[in-house]
């Protein structure tokens, strides 16, 4: 069956925007990708995307979030909304996944690996700064394969 | 620290997802006491060691209010707390009693105005912010049983509903609903217009 989760995408990506600049800023390595590397997120089979989708929000909830406290204020605040409403979405796809309604196949279990692979690959700080600076990623593609 | 007491009363205010703490002031004869506020969502509590975010507006302000809608923006269990400050001396933190969700913001019914012109039946609503859809609904009168409806996802400021018989009753009313936390408000009183009447003359 489908999985069908409301979530405030307007809220995050307000958020993220208010603070992208600043935390791209602190992103030396603009050649490599964590999200996007070898494949674009937009080659994952639409039945694939429920469990992507999941997964990447637990990605960012349990590795991200936490290692990108930052100086600023204002930058901390923004994260701080982001990561709660990642963590309440990440709640609702987990009804999905214990309803069988969110299969994990193949292709994304491989997407995954890769993904930890790009992120294991720097210093926990850099690639934390990277994938959170590459959240526009993940919102285009969430918003382009609703 | 243990002689500036912590604010007392505090307490969160939250009305159509605008959310407020408030706190009673701590009184120092002769001295201005000032406050620092904190917050802390779930995100904060299971994943982030129960760190605390300092909101910057309300860090060392004299006030003893603090708007907090641009941090609790998430539909997950907040925790909030303020202390006093009087030079170096700071008192204990007063925490919130329990958690706070913006799920649970007491929504109002929309103010709205039906006018009638001429044979258009308009309706203008009062902004309320992006959180905000309305659910707008429109009678002839004494044909109750058939209401029509119109969903508004954003306001403008006058809506044409409906194209009026000449001379007839027609009756709106309006809730809002907020996405983000899939609730509704009550419906705002009834309002009733009539439409102009027939001025066509008929020469025989």
């Amino acid at each position: 069956g489908a999985c069908r989760v409301s979530m405030s995408m307007t809220e995050i990506r307000a958020g993220f925007t208010a603070i992208k600049a600043n935390i791209q800023s602190r992103d030396p390595i603009r050649t490599l990708s964590i999200l996007s590397h070898p494949h674009s997120l937009h080659k994952v089979k639409s039945s694939d995307r429920c469990c992507i989708t999941y997964q990447l929000f637990t990605f960012y909830v349990d590795k991200v979030f936490k290692h990108c406290r930052t100086e600023d204020s204002f930058v901390n605040r923004k994260i701080s909304s982001i990561a709660n409403s990642f963590l309440s979405t990440r709640r609702k796809l987990g009804q999905c996944h214990e309803q069988n309604n969110c299969m994990c196949g193949e292709e994304s279990t491989e997407k995954l690996k890769q993904i930890l692979a790009n992120y294991e690959g720097l210093n926990v700080t850099s690639a934390a700064m990277k994938s959170l600076g590459e959240l526009d990623i993940l919102l285009d593609w969430m918003e382009k394969s609703r | 620290d243990a002689l500036l007491p912590a604010p007392q009363s505090i307490s969160i205010l939250s009305t159509n997802m605008k959310h407020f703490l408030t706190w009673s002031p701590v009184i120092v004869q002769g001295e201005t006491v000032r406050y620092s506020v904190e917050f802390q969502g779930e995100y904060e509590r299971e994943y982030a060691n129960g760190s605390w975010i300092p909101i910057s507006e309300c860090s060392l302000t004299t006030a003893t209010i603090c708007n907090l809608t641009e941090d609790i923006s998430a539909s997950v269990a907040y925790k909030l707390r303020v202390r006093a400050e009087l030079g170096a001396t700071r008192s204990q933190w007063g925490t919130t009693k329990g958690f706070f969700n913006r799920a649970m913001t007491s929504l109002t019914p929309p103010q709205l105005r039906a006018v009638a012109d001429g044979h258009h039946l308009l309706v203008e609503l009062a902004d309320m912010g992006p959180s905000f859809q309305f659910r707008v609904l429109y009678w002839r009168k004494g044909q109750e049983t058939r209401v029509q409806q119109k969903v508004l996802r954003e306001v403008s400021s006058v809506v044409h509903l409906d194209t009026m018989e000449a001379g007839a009753e027609y009756c709106v009313k309006a809730q809002t609903h907020v996405q983000a936390i899939n609730r509704s408000s009550s419906f705002s009183p009834t309002q009733c217009v009539r439409a102009q009447g027939d001025k066509s003359m008929w020469l025989v």
